[in-house]
């Protein structure tokens, strides 16, 4: 059987407090949803600059990401040929939901796959 | 004629006890008149009182069970309505959805981990290269922050582990939207089965009380 020390008991009520204290903070004013990030092969930080439009995203460690954007249409970028940004692929961010791309980085320029494709091939949805 | 004074005496002893016996016996078949009275009078307002006691307790209870049928309807109602399912998915969707919002990797309580990790890291360099300290004191503070910095690291970990399992949730509601959505219809049917069987139940007992409230009317002579 599971026991808690008190230690332990306080290090879970003070996570939940976090938690919790950061959703009522960070409660969205507009509609949100996710993109999952995952890039293949996976490794400890990926080294190629990823872009959702213009903004760069952080490293993606241990070939995850879950980021949470507004919703609508994303475009997916990668750093191109003399300074330009390579479209690699469209990401339609729908209401609380999460939609999944993988990117192949050995490719160059990288390549999608999408989880689930809309209408258009080079769209992923959730 | 001249009767003699004992005779009168005499005849007055003999009298007396009989004049007593004779009040006695009218004074007890009085009482027992008066109780017979009693009786009949309360053997006949028994059963009335009954059958008003019964009607009383019938016309209670009709509002109540009408009551009942109209709220067990809107309940079947609601337990039938399909898009009441669809907005349970969605309610549920909407709570994950802010758990992982929570805990994205661009959200506060990731960036408030990656931020202390900065820290202890960029302190554990500062050390390194700090003279202000004897060895043994520095030793002692490198040992401290790194402790520090493992267990960051593992709170980290879990918070990875918790972005997984929320992610994943995610993705199973969505992917099995509607085979979840059948689920809690199920559910919901099972609520309306649960709500007729209580309006059964509570009908079989005003029927029940109709029926003794019946059987309780005896007309004169029957």
């Amino acid at each position: 059987m599971l026991t808690l020390t008190k230690q332990h008991r306080l290090g879970l009520a003070v996570s939940v407090l976090i938690v919790g204290a950061a959703i009522l903070v960070w409660r969205p004013a507009v509609d949100v949803g996710y993109v999952e990030i995952k890039t293949v092969p996976a490794a400890p930080v990926t080294q190629t600059a990823l872009y959702i439009d213009a903004a760069k995203l952080a490293p993606i460690k241990k070939g995850s990401a879950i980021l949470r954007q507004p919703i609508g249409t994303l475009k997916l970028q990668a750093d191109g040929a003399a300074g330009a940004l390579a479209p690699l692929c469209e990401i339609v961010v729908k209401r609380n939901r999460i939609t999944t791309v993988t990117i192949s980085v050995l490719d160059r320029p990288p390549r999608c796959q999408c989880r689930n494709s809309g209408n258009d091939a080079h769209a992923c949805v959730s | 004629m001249m009767t003699s004074l004992p005779a009168i005496v005499q005849g007055t002893r003999v009298r007396v006890p009989a004049v007593l016996l004779l009040a006695l016996a009218f004074a007890c078949s009085a009482g027992a008149a008066r109780a017979e009275d009693a009786g009949s009078s309360a053997g006949a307002n028994s059963p009335v009182e009954e059958f008003s006691q019964q009607l009383e307790a019938f016309q209670k209870s009709v509002p109540d069970l009408n009551k009942t049928i109209q709220d067990s309807a809107g309940t079947i109602d609601s337990a039938t309505d399909v898009e009441k399912a669809r907005a349970e998915i969605n309610r549920l969707r909407e709570t994950v959805s802010a758990l992982l919002g929570a805990v994205s990797d661009n959200g506060p309580v990731s960036q408030l981990g990656a931020k202390a990790l900065d820290h202890i890291r960029n302190k554990l360099k500062a050390l390194a290269q700090d003279n202000r300290f004897k060895p043994e004191e520095r030793q002692f503070l490198i040992d401290q922050w790194r402790k520090l910095e493992t267990q960051t690291e593992g709170a980290t970990k879990e918070l990875d582990d918790a972005r997984a399992q929320f992610a994943g949730l995610l993705h199973t509601l969505q992917d099995n939207e509607d085979f979840i959505g059948e689920l809690l219809e199920i559910r919901q049917a099972e609520k309306a089965l649960e709500v007729i069987r209580q309006l059964t139940h509570d009908i079989r007992d005003a029927s029940a009380q109709l029926n003794k409230l019946i059987g309780g009317i005896k007309p004169p002579g029957a």
